[in-house]
């Protein structure tokens, strides 16, 4: 028996006129862009391209129409992604809110919360953040150090700080990770809760921009001095916080973000190769393009097991990890292989594709479980931990 | 099930009772149709059939019997080869066809010209220029001087004999992945299973994620050759399992240590396959071309809708 699971899948009927209707769509709506931004296009925000794709009912496409979700499947769902990302399509503004923040809404979220929330995730109006990480809490989530205190009227009173908070500016409503009772030494998990945070509206939060290596400004750090939230902003159950968060994190790793961020660096070095292409040329577009048929056939699979109802952690894994290790090998091998004569300051598209995903590839490994964490979490499938 | 049987075979049968046995439950004659006495079945089952025979490091032809009996539209122990130089004249071959596997126990094998032409041959005849490879797998040389060929149906015997190829190489790469695994747990140094430290660890999530990958792409590849035209697949897939010999053979012989890289050991059963496979039916260099030319002739334009279209056919 195979170690891990990855049966192909079978796309139902129906696909290959849904996969047209969204590419007439792209065609008509995307606005122009150039070839550098649509690299890693789920970093990349556009407000407005957010609200027409809640408009066409492509943002939470899988949930209730009471909700304003369209109730299709999991799998038309992944075939939208896909063709967003192939495309370079700015979809950063509402990604977190359609692939976890609404879905963790859904499964631990009370009627008016669902309410209050969700019709206007889908109509692309409310964006979403995830409150994990904190200056002493990357990797070790479980030592998350802002604090929520219950006051006597049931509101809470918050104080501590979140970093690396992505869009956190634009963004409605962070998902944050609190502690609500001590740390107990013998169960470090226990103790935390999760609370549904209005950042725009409540008092007592300061949101910083930080600026990333290439001037970038999605990273964010928020702080929380004695902000109070009413007792409705508490998520789920106080004190499962830790088993709360990470199946909200299980959703998020084999999807195709996972593998696609460096396609357009791709698409650019193949534009640049014609009949004559010298024989490394060849080769390495060959090769990526078996590595990228491959972990499409991977993460269609793990997409196939969710819906199956099986939980593919172990997959989910794999494919983040392999997946992040081809986004971040393509601009290396491009880098080694293309004319001599191209310098990364050039302003020609595949030299500014080049450069920037050098410069922004670096984070594809550490976003949503970092490799080493990844690698841990296969290491104990095949029973080593 | 048909996975369950035949692992059952390669456990518990002695070797050199494997290929009787394998004659006599008439596995070659898997993918011929009911019509013709065989089972019907497609490359899917094929996978079930030879994953098992990588994975036990089964020293049989078995995939070449059943890919020969299906070309041949019979079942028997026969084999198979696109490694041809020579000439064809009024019906008859004069020349080599090399590395056959176990072309020394066959009484038949198929093999196809530069011409394309796809012929068999009986092999009673031919002179025997016996070879192996590094796993001791016979590769033979069959050398023919004016033999009358039978003509078959048109085939691409490379893609044939590269997918078939690529199923082994994932059983392989199961087996040594397995192998290592287990004896993390055995082996004890400073006092623990050597498991249990986290430099092995990660190095075994590597290996294990280069297996995976590999499955998955021969399986997917299977599935498109079960359905029409497969080469972007089958390309796909030989060359995703070539690149995976590196870090699977270099992960495991690190971990088992002197032991084994010793004759007795069980490991180089794996390893010594996985070598000698990664260049028979075209290495990383030949696949990568392959696929580099293809779509560098169909354009960054149609890269992704290729791609996607490929499974989008299934759905119609």
């Amino acid at each position: 028996m195979p170690t891990f699971s990855f049966q192909p899948v079978d796309l139902p009927p129906g696909i290959p006129a849904f996969r047209q209707q969204i590419r007439q769509f792209l065609q008509r709506e995307m606005p122009d862009t150039s070839p550098e931004n649509k690299s890693n296009c789920w970093g990349v925000a556009d407000l407005a391209f957010s609200r027409k794709l809640g408009q066409q009912g492509y943002i939470g496409m899988t949930w209730p129409k009471a909700f304003g979700g369209g109730e299709r499947s999991a799998i038309e769902r992944y075939i939208l992604l896909e063709e967003l990302l192939a495309a370079g399509a700015p979809v950063g503004a509402h990604w977190i809110a359609d692939r976890q923040s609404g879905p963790a809404i859904l499964k631990y979220g009370t009627a008016e919360q669902q309410q209050k929330y969700l019709p206007a995730i889908t109509r692309g109006e409310l964006y979403c953040c995830i409150g994990m990480s904190e200056p002493g809490a990357g990797s070790d989530l479980a030592s998350v150090r802002t604090r929520g205190e219950q006051l006597a009227d049931g509101r809470w009173k918050l104080n501590g700080q979140k970093l690396w908070t992505t869009f956190a500016q634009h963004c409605d409503l962070m998902i944050a990770l609190v502690r609500t009772t001590p740390v107990d030494a013998n169960n470090r998990h226990a103790g935390l809760s999760q609370f549904l945070i209005d950042l725009k509206h409540t008092p007592g939060i300061t949101i910083r921009p930080i600026e990333d290596m290439v001037g970038g400004n999605h990273f964010n750090e928020v702080f929380f001095d004695d902000a109070i939230v009413e007792p409705d902003a508490l998520f789920g159950v106080e004190g499962e916080g830790w088993q709360q968060c990470t199946s909200e994190l299980s959703l998020e790793r084999s999807g195709p973000e996972r593998y696609l961020s460096s396609l357009a660096l791709y698409l650019e070095l193949l534009r640049a190769a014609g009949s004559d292409a010298e024989s490394t040329v060849v080769q390495a577009l060959g090769s990526i393009a078996t590595q990228l048929w491959t972990l499409r056939q991977m993460s269609l699979s793990v997409a196939g097991q969710l819906v199956d109802g099986q939980d593919p952690t172990l997959e989910a894994a794999c494919v983040k990890d392999l997946g992040n290790a081809l986004e971040q090998g393509i601009p290396h091998l491009v880098q080694r292989i293309v004319s001599s004569e191209l310098f990364l300051e050039d302003q020609s598209d595949l030299a500014r594709t080049l450069a920037l995903l050098l410069q922004t590839s670096p984070s594809f490994s550490l976003r949503g479980g970092t490799r080493e964490i990844l690698r841990g979490i296969i290491a104990r499938g095949l029973g080593l931990r | 099930m048909l996975a369950e049987t035949v692992s059952r075979l390669f456990a518990e049968v002695e070797s050199d009772q494997l290929q009787p046995t394998i004659d006599e439950m008439g596995l070659a004659g898997l993918m011929l149709s009911e019509g013709q006495g065989g089972a019907g079945c497609g490359w899917e089952e094929l996978f079930e059939v030879l994953e098992p025979a990588g994975q036990y490091a089964a020293a049989v032809p078995l995939g070449e019997n059943i890919l020969a009996s299906q070309l041949l539209g019979k079942a028997g122990n026969f084999s198979l080869s696109p490694y041809v130089e020579g000439s064809l004249q009024e019906g008859k071959f004069s020349g080599e066809v090399r590395n056959i596997p176990w072309g020394r126990a066959v009484d038949t094998v198929v093999a196809q010209a530069a011409t394309g032409d796809v012929f068999s041959l009986d092999t009673s005849a031919a002179h025997c220029r016996e070879n192996h490879n590094l796993a001791d797998e016979p590769r033979d040389t069959l050398i023919f001087d004016r033999q009358a060929i039978g003509p078959l149906e048109s085939a691409d015997l490379l893609q044939y004999c590269a997918l078939m190829r690529s199923v082994q190489m994932a059983g392989a790469l199961e087996g040594a992945l397995q192998l290592t695994a287990a004896y993390t747990l055995e082996r004890h140094q400073f006092g623990r299973a050597i498991g249990k430290f986290q430099a092995v660890q990660q190095q075994l999530a590597v290996f294990a994620v280069e297996v995976a990958a590999v499955s998955c792409a021969v399986r997917a590849a299977c599935r498109a050759a079960t359905r029409g035209d497969a080469a972007f697949q089958i390309g796909a897939a030989k060359l995703r399992a070539n690149t995976a010999v590196e870090i699977a053979s270099r992960t495991a012989h690190q971990v088992h240590g002197a032991i084994g890289f010793t004759r007795e050991h069980q490991l180089r059963q794996f390893t010594q396959r996985l070598w000698s496979w990664r260049t028979e039916y075209g290495n990383d260099r030949y696949w990568s071309e392959f696929l580099g030319r293809r779509v560098i002739e169909r354009g960054a334009e149609h890269f992704w809708s290729d791609l996607t279209a490929r499974d989008d056919r299934v759905a119609g």
